[in-house]
């Protein structure tokens, strides 16, 4: 369970945005793995069996809550005043990026974090999301794009 | 980072690492692990029943079907067990009294009485 926790806990932040119901969110993943674990092929790879309970988990609970959305980032905080330390800027980044990311469909932004962050194959995440692989492929590529682009810029400010 | 617009079929580590970064909890791993465990071990102990409480609940309903299943058996062995005449000839054998010998070998109409007898007469 180390060995997955932290994933667990970035996938359901990814569909949620919120840390508090995204811990909730993979706890609830974790309980109802840990019950359904008889069910378990163990045949096959136990990553993607665990995030696809727990992105449904993650789904299920936007669902039933109104989830608060990630505040737009302050405008105040791009350019201008003193140069932030190097911490300030990991944080800006990162609130930019939790920005994007809420911008995106919800299976277009878990697409790319479980592409990217967490390294499953297209295949795997289609298992994970229950969409076709060619419908992950297109998911990943338009959820790049938009996250490039402002990773992009973003370097070019703080240089 | 790449900037070309196909697909990718590798994961991009610099997005990735970046990301990660920005999804990850502030709070402790081993706090949430342990956290889940203790959810867990509640929740087994909320499912398990004592036995004894399992046997209790089996008492009142198995004490009554016990006792239909001997009504039951009783009258079934009642009805097996009553005697049955050995053949046709005992069954219509004259039984004393005026009953249905005499019903049979009159020459003249029967009495009413004599039918009702004959009716109620025992084998």
């Amino acid at each position: 369970m180390e060995r997955y926790a932290g994933q667990a806990r970035r996938v359901a932040r990814a569909v949620l945005g919120d840390p508090d119901d995204a811990d909730d969110a993979a706890q609830d993943g974790f309980l109802s793995a840990l019950v359904k674990l008889g069910q378990y092929d163990a045949r096959r790879p136990f990553g993607p069996w665990l995030m696809r309970i727990v992105a449904n988990a993650a789904t299920d609970r936007r669902r039933r809550r109104n989830v608060r959305r990630v505040e737009p980032l302050d405008p105040s905080l791009v350019g201008g005043g003193p140069r932030p330390d190097a911490a300030a800027i990991r944080n800006e980044l990162g609130d930019r990026l939790r920005s994007a990311l809420a911008e995106l469909p919800e299976r277009r932004r878990t697409a790319v974090v479980l592409f990217d962050v967490e390294g499953y194959s297209h295949a795997e995440i289609a298992g994970i999301l229950g969409i076709p692989e060619g419908t992950v492929r297109s998911e990943v590529f338009h959820g790049r794009r938009r996250l490039r682009t402002l990773l992009a810029d973003w370097k070019e400010q703080t240089r | 980072m790449k900037d070309s617009p196909s697909f990718d079929h590798r994961p991009d580590p610099e997005l990735g690492v970046a990301l990660r970064a920005a999804l990850e909890s502030s709070g402790d791993q081993s706090a949430f692990v342990a956290r889940v465990m203790a959810q867990y071990q509640s929740a087994l102990e909320r499912e398990t029943i004592p036995t004894l409480d399992v046997l209790a609940s089996w008492f009142r309903p198995g004490i009554a079907a016990a006792a239909a299943a001997l009504f039951v058996g009783f009258l079934f062995g009642r009805a097996v067990l009553a005697p049955a005449p050995a053949s046709i000839d005992a069954a219509m054998a004259p039984s004393e009294g005026p009953g249905l010998a005499a019903l049979v070998t009159a020459q003249d109409p029967p009495d009413a009485s004599v039918v009702f007898t004959s009716l109620v007469e025992p084998q």
